[in-house]
């Protein structure tokens, strides 16, 4: 018994010191070797930690009229100037950071997990499902989106939840179709039938074979649909569709005051136009590094 | 920040410059030998919608006039000689109603009350339709087409019942001359058929060879049409048989002037100001001020006219609905807005506060703030101890809460309602702005299902017949849900009164009594901007000769071709 | 085996369209603010119930909804025909007409651009992994994504005709009738989309490539001696065109259904602003139709693409 106890202590003490921790290697190898896709998420970070804390950041209300201080070029009360109504644009932007970090992470989320529900099912298990599915998605797909925006917006009014919902559900059924080739020209590879023959369950093939194969497209997927989020709302913004008054959205300012005063004023369409850009673009190309990082193939390669 | 005193003179020196420049390009023009030839593209405001139907048996009224106005004329128009731009009183830039002193006979040559139920119009001879190729062959306008033109809308199955009941019978005299019998009248006859919406003659070939078929359409007009590229542009041509003449520097010259017209159907704005800088586009009618403020400056060789707008947005309020059942409340609410405000710093003071329905250009019935009675001026004035004080008389100390439906196509209003949701809020009512898709919020309107504030743009288009369509019971456009009988047998009763004197005399009275009642929260109306290029002569920023049509314009103006090449385009 | 494989798939559109033409058909009429309604207002003249009611039957909206849709069926299928606009009274058929060959020039415009900048971007990109090269090909694609569309649209538009007076064409010119002026309103527009549309396929052109070049067979390819570049354009472009096929399916609806914002600032006369005008008007017929003609056209798109994998895809072909 004083041999084990021994020998297990030992055995723990030599455990001890073993591999660092799994995310602090991927953030080392992230700073290390994708500098782009660091500088990406340190933006992202930024801004979602903006978004997250407005009412404590923003130094004026979200719509705080002031009709005596209209069109001010940026200053040092109003960093980022003032808009026709007199409303400091740098809290416009702050507000307008959350609600795109709500607007985007939401549609990402729903998007990318309808995507991956439908690929998936589609793709591995074939057949009559897969056809019927693709089916469904096909005449989904050619729904123009804008009636269906327009139809939604006519009948339950426009909102934040009713945009985030349609834009989810559009950009999800369409994401499908990448998550289902990627699994059916994977479903064909040589270890699904090797391990299949092997007599593993579908569940278990899916899990330890399909998904993590299935998880770069799903990762870009989700990426690039942050991106669709604030973009489409932008577009929506601008054909009277977009997130009602009196939240500010970087869209919304761009393709109002923006446009409106792009001469007068063009702080007004500088500042929420750079933020806009400057977060796609960093969301962007942070998941490129990660799906870079993350493919199993890639693993062990430069 | 200037002092205003200093921007108001500045503002008033340069619309005299303006105006001095303007009319001096037009003296200048005047004496000037007119040219043929060249094409005018002209763009109009933001709605860019097409011409929906060129039938006009289709009713479409107020979407048709301004490009089948092109090519089918009506019996009557406003007489452009009495144009401001050439000395005379009225503007012509509202879109529905002529001044009864400045009506010009078109197709009518001249026109008599026999009796006083009884009109005779004699139609000027020698007009003529012009051949169109598997249509019809050029032929004379006679007595015929106008009575089958009234007879073909009076029976059109999308017609709007009972708009012809005061009208008996219509009928060919001789050759040239229709009479029509009345059974009673209205002061709006002209308006419903003459010079109106609904009032455009069409050759019966037309309709026989399908008078929705763009391909088919012909008229008496200056222009025809020769190619539709929907939702692009409205191609028309000169119509070589047009029987008016213009007199210009004394001579008399045959019209129209210009080979072709292009109505071009650009919606987004920044499009149509970038053509009209470079010269694709030679008039832009509908411009805000602010795009106008910066049009002024990158293009500084523009002409310039202002004019006030007709759709005066007002926050319409339910008066069958609580609290505004009670008038207190509904004055209140009025006071507690900074109009004035509004319109020096929302607008730039490019605004005016106005007294919806009578537009000032309605010269003899309309009534300016400064003569309205003490009871309505303080409406305009800002006064929230006032209101907080009818409030609480009315049983609201603490204030209440209601819905305003917007439309949030209407940008302009999207952004002031919050503005004015704080001013209300200053005195504890709170206005939820509620946006709603365009068909849903007009819809919610004509179906008598809008909610307690509702804001509305309908514009005013005629002295007689607007305070009947915006307040009158069940009514398309009642907004504010008025049902005050003694109130539409007063306006019915006026606009029975032939007298023109008097009529005007009983509806500026009620006009000051419905803007006392204060049925809704009235709002300043917004100055809008009309630009051309110098080339474009004997042309002073006039916008219609009635019910939408601008083609008489059109057809008198001329392209200084030399003039446009020479100033590089 | 192949033909019975399209006639299935052909046939299997059928029962597709039809459901998704009456959820559309009964939807848009679902939508608050009917068309009366708004024909009554534009009538300016103050309307009463004799009007409404009078329009309702001459408009045919006074049957019940499945008649209407049953009337509506059977003209499309007996004698193909979509019906007439509510407003204008044109056939809904003849103004597609009109306006598809607009929208289909400008998505095709648009993908010759986006294929031309992506695929040689894509490879290289994938080729030169992680290299300068790469960061900054990808960076300026990524960039292009992330303007939006209107932005980039309307400062083309506007700052050009103050700086040196020129603005784009606004006026249309059907290609046949004058190549050189319908290409002079088109390329801008088809241009701005095109490079947004590159972004996407040159990231999915360099992932493909990615993984494809370290597949199994390259390897063996390698291993045989065969020279990089056959082993490059024989297998791995073929492969790496999936994704690019996929996503000319993925933007049918676009190729077919418009591009609004773009239409609508370049008064390009497309099939997505007759759409919005049409939605907003609430004139059903041209809804309903419009709808089905893109559900067909993107359907038989995406057929094709299916059947292009077949083809280029050899571990599909097996099936």
């Amino acid at each position: 018994m004083k041999t084990q106890a021994i020998s297990m202590t030992a055995a723990g003490k030599a455990r001890a010191p073993q591999r660092p921790s799994a995310l602090r290697s991927f953030f080392r190898k992230l700073f290390r070797e994708k500098r782009l896709g660091a500088a990406g998420a340190v933006v992202a970070i930024f801004f979602l930690l903006v978004g997250i804390f407005a009412d404590v950041i923003a130094p004026y209300g979200m719509n705080e009229v002031d009709m005596g201080a209209r069109m001010h070029a940026p200053s040092w009360e109003h960093p980022f100037g003032t808009d026709n109504l007199g409303r400091d644009l740098l809290s416009r932007c702050i507000y307008g950071a959350q609600i795109s970090v709500i607007i985007g992470l939401s549609v990402a989320v729903i998007s990318t997990v309808i995507s991956a529900l439908i690929g998936i099912i589609s793709g591995y298990f074939g057949g009559k499902i897969d056809m019927l599915i693709q089916r469904f998605v096909d005449a989904w797909m050619s729904f123009p989106g804008l009636v269906v925006l327009i139809v939604v917006a006519s009948v339950f009014g426009s909102g934040i939840t009713q945009i985030i919902l349609t834009l989810g559900l559009l950009i999800g059924i369409g994401g499908s179709r990448i998550v289902r080739s990627a699994v059916v020209s994977v479903r064909e590879d040589m270890y699904i039938h090797a391990a299949k023959s092997i007599g593993a369950s579908a569940p278990r093939i899916l899990w330890r074979h399909v998904l993590p194969n299935v998880i770069p497209p799903l990762i870009v997927l989700f990426s690039s649909s942050v991106g669709a989020a604030i973009l489409a709302e932008s577009g929506l913004s601008f054909l009277g569709l977009g997130v009602p008054p009196p939240h500010p959205t970087w869209g919304g300012m761009l393709s109002g005051n923006g446009r409106t005063y792009m001469l007068q004023g063009p702080w007004l369409a500088l500042a929420p136009g750079i933020c806009l850009t400057l977060v796609v673009y960093a969301i962007n190309v942070f998941g490129d590094a990660l799906r870079d990082m993350l493919d199993p193939r890639m693993r062990g390669t430069r | 920040m200037h002092s205003p005193s200093l921007t108001t003179l500045s503002r008033i020196a340069a619309s005299l410059a303006l105006a001095g420049i303007a009319g001096a390009a037009l003296a200048q023009a005047q004496a000037q030998e007119p040219k043929y030839g060249g094409t005018l593209n002209f763009a109009s405001g933001s709605a860019g919608v097409a011409t929906l139907s060129w039938d006009l048996a289709d009713w479409q009224a107020t979407l048709q006039t301004r490009d089948t106005g092109q090519f089918y004329e009506q019996l009557f128009a406003v007489d452009l000689s009495k144009a401001k731009s050439r000395g005379g009183k009225y503007p012509f830039t509202i879109s529905g109603w002529q001044p009864t002193d400045a009506v010009r006979g078109e197709l009518a040559e001249s026109w008599s009350w026999p009796t006083p139920l009884t009109l005779e119009v004699k139609l000027r001879q020698g007009v003529k339709f012009p051949a169109k190729k598997g249509v019809m062959e050029e032929r004379e306008l006679v007595a015929e087409d106008i009575v089958y033109n009234f007879n073909r809308m009076n029976t059109s199955p999308k017609r709007t019942q009972g708009y012809y009941d005061h009208v008996e019978k219509v009928e060919a005299q001789d050759k040239y001359t229709v009479v029509f019998n009345f059974n009673k009248y209205i002061a709006d006859w002209d308006y419903r058929f003459g010079n109106g919406f609904f009032s455009g003659i069409v050759p019966k070939e037309v309709v026989a060879a399908g008078a929705g078929n763009w391909k088919n359409v012909n008229g008496t007009g200056p222009f025809m049409l020769t190619n539709v590229a929907q939702g692009n542009a409205l191609t028309f041509s000169k119509n070589p048989v047009y029987w008016d003449k213009a007199t210009i520097g004394g001579k008399s010259y045959q019209m129209p002037f210009v080979d072709r017209v292009v109505h071009r159907v650009i919606k987004d704005d920044s499009t149509q100001q970038s053509a009209l800088r470079t010269g694709k586009i030679d008039i832009l009618s509908s411009i805000s001020w602010e795009a106008a403020k910066e049009l002024k400056k990158s293009t500084p060789q523009l002409l310039w006219n202002r004019w006030l707008t007709t759709s005066a947005p007002r926050v319409a309020l339910r008066v069958d609905t609580k609290p505004f059942t009670d008038v207190r409340v509904r004055r209140a609410l009025n006071m507690a807005v900074n109009k004035q405000e509004i319109v020096d710093k929302f607008y730039g003071g490019e605004a005016a506060l106005f007294t919806f329905p009578m537009h000032p250009e309605y010269v003899g019935y309309h009534r300016p703030l400064n003569e309205q009675p003490a009871s309505v001026q303080e409406l305009f004035k800002y006064d929230p101890a006032k209101a907080k004080k009818l409030l609480t008389e009315a049983g609201f100390p603490n204030g209440f809460a209601f819905k305003m439906q917007i439309c949030s196509c209407n940008i302009e209003s999207m952004e002031l309602m919050p503005l004015v949701a704080a001013y209300l809020e200053a005195v504890g009512v709170k206005m939820e702005i509620t946006p709603m898709e365009y068909g849903a919020h007009l819809s919610a309107m004509t179906s008598h299902t809008n909610a307690a504030g509702y804001l509305t743009t309908i514009p005013d288009v005629n002295p007689t017949t607007s305070l009947r369509i915006n307040f009158g019971k069940d009514q398309v456009y009642n907004a504010p849900m008025m049902n005050d009988a003694k109130f539409d047998a007063s306006v019915a009763a006026a606009i029975g009164e032939r007298d023109e004197a008097k009529r005007q005399q009983m509806l500026r009275e009620l006009t000051t009594q419905v803007l006392d009642q204060a049925p809704a929260i009235w709002m300043p109306a917004p100055y809008r901007y009309t630009a051309w290029w110098p080339w474009v002569k004997n042309y002073g920023g006039e916008m219609f000769v009635g019910a939408g049509r601008v083609a008489p314009i059109h057809a008198q103006l001329w392209i200084d071709q030399d003039l446009k090449k020479k100033m590089g385009f | 085996m192949m033909q019975t494989y399209i006639l299935r798939r052909l046939l299997a559109l059928l029962p597709t369209l039809l459901i998704a033409s009456i959820i559309v058909f009964v939807i848009v009429r679902m939508v608050p603010g009917d068309v009366v309604d708004l024909m009554l207002s534009q009538n300016d003249a103050g309307s009463n119930k004799l009007t409404r009611d009078q329009l309702m039957e001459t408009l045919g909206l006074d049957k019940p909804i499945w008649q209407q849709y049953g009337i509506w069926i059977s003209r499309l299928a007996f004698h193909g025909d979509l019906g007439d606009s509510l407003w204008q009274g044109d056939s809904v058929l003849s103004m597609i007409a009109e306006r598809l060959p607009v929208t289909f020039e400008l998505g095709l415009l648009a993908m010759i651009i986006a294929l031309t900048v992506a695929i040689p971007v894509g490879v290289y990109s994938a080729v030169k992994q992680d290299t300068a090269g790469d960061y900054i090909t990808r960076s300026f694609s990524l960039l292009m994504l992330a303007v939006p569309s209107f932005w980039i649209g309307t400062m083309v538009t506007v700052f050009p005709s103050i700086w040196w007076g020129w603005s784009p064409e606004i006026h249309f010119t059907p290609f046949l009738e004058d190549p050189w002026a319908n290409l002079q309103q088109m390329l801008i527009p088809a241009t701005i989309l095109g490079l947004s549309l590159s972004a996407i396929t040159m990231r999915m052109t360099r992932t493909m490539m990615l993984e494809v070049l370290r597949q199994d067979y390259i390897r063996t390819a390698r291993a045989k001696g065969l020279s990089e570049l056959l082993i490059l354009t024989r297998h791995a472009v073929r492969n790496a065109l999936i994704p690019v096929i996929t996503l000319i399916g993925s933007q049918a609806p676009i190729l077919i259904g418009g591009a609004v914002i773009l239409e609508q600032i370049f008064v390009l006369p497309g099939m997505g602003l007759l759409l919005l005008d049409a939605v907003n008007q609430r004139d059903y017929p041209v809804v309903t139709g419009v709808f089905f003609i893109v559900g067909i056209s993107v359907m038989l798109i995406n057929l094709v693409v299916d059947l292009s994998y077949g083809l280029i895809d050899p571990k599909v072909r097996q099936r």
